[in-house]
């Protein structure tokens, strides 16, 4: 299984792309996708506790399961700037 | 009316979208790029999907807490320059004061909940000028 994963502003530009596909397995939340990508892109890590989550085009919490093929969005507070 | 776009946005058709028959006021906000210093344009990067769901539904939610009968927000996508226009926000209502309370209460709510980016485009420094020589 596995979701597309949407990147915004700074962390975009951090990560170095808008879109990726990102493998989940049963049980797991956005939050343990957002787990990941912080591993995979430390320079995410400051941002962890202010991002704004969404799945499928809806803000979300970090504790929302996935299904196969949903889109996470990850993205900065709006208005926000871009570093 | 509600829409995110590169071009130049149409104030006229904005103001025209909300016009009705039973409206006494039609209030326009528009959001313009500052010259702050340094800065010569914003560029916005939006969500697009999200943003127009966004709005489409702040736009419910702001007729059912002000009694406005119309309100459109058509906002702008990429490169703004000093003195453009970012945003545009109408709402039209019977009378004045609920027009005017909906347009600030939609304004605020873009800015809280509608997934648009903005970065500050700098100005290029002026190139270093060569010496004259004298007598040149």
């Amino acid at each position: 299984m596995r979701v597309r994963v949407k990147l915004f502003a700074t962390y975009r530009e951090i990560v170095g792309r808008r879109e990726l596909a990102w493998p989940i397995h049963a049980g797991d939340t956005i939050g343990t996708v957002v787990d990941g990508l912080v591993v995979k892109h430390p320079g995410l890590g400051p941002f962890r506790d202010t991002m704004l989550l969404a799945v499928n085009e809806e803000f979300v919490h970090a504790d929302v399961a996935l299904a196969d093929g949903d889109e996470v969005a990850i993205m900065p507070p709006v208005s926000g700037g871009i570093a | 009316m509600i829409a995110v776009q590169r071009g130049r946005i149409d104030i006229a058709a904005v103001v025209d979208s909300v016009r009705r028959q039973d409206a006494g006021a039609v209030v326009l906000f528009l959001g313009t790029v500052r010259a702050d210093p340094g800065v010569a344009a914003l560029d916005y990067e939006v969500y697009r999907p999200m943003a127009i769901r966004r709005m489409t539904d702040l736009v419910d939610r702001a007729k059912a807490k002000f009694g406005v009968l119309d309100v459109s927000i058509v906002h702008r996508l990429g490169r703004v320059p000093v003195g453009g226009d970012s945003v545009a926000i109408a709402c039209s209502a019977p009378h004045r004061k609920e027009a005017f309370a909906a347009c600030g209460w939609a304004m605020d709510e873009v800015k809280r909940i509608v997934p648009i980016w903005k970065a500050e485009a700098v100005k290029a420094p002026k190139a270093a000028r060569r010496p004259r020589r004298s007598g040149a």
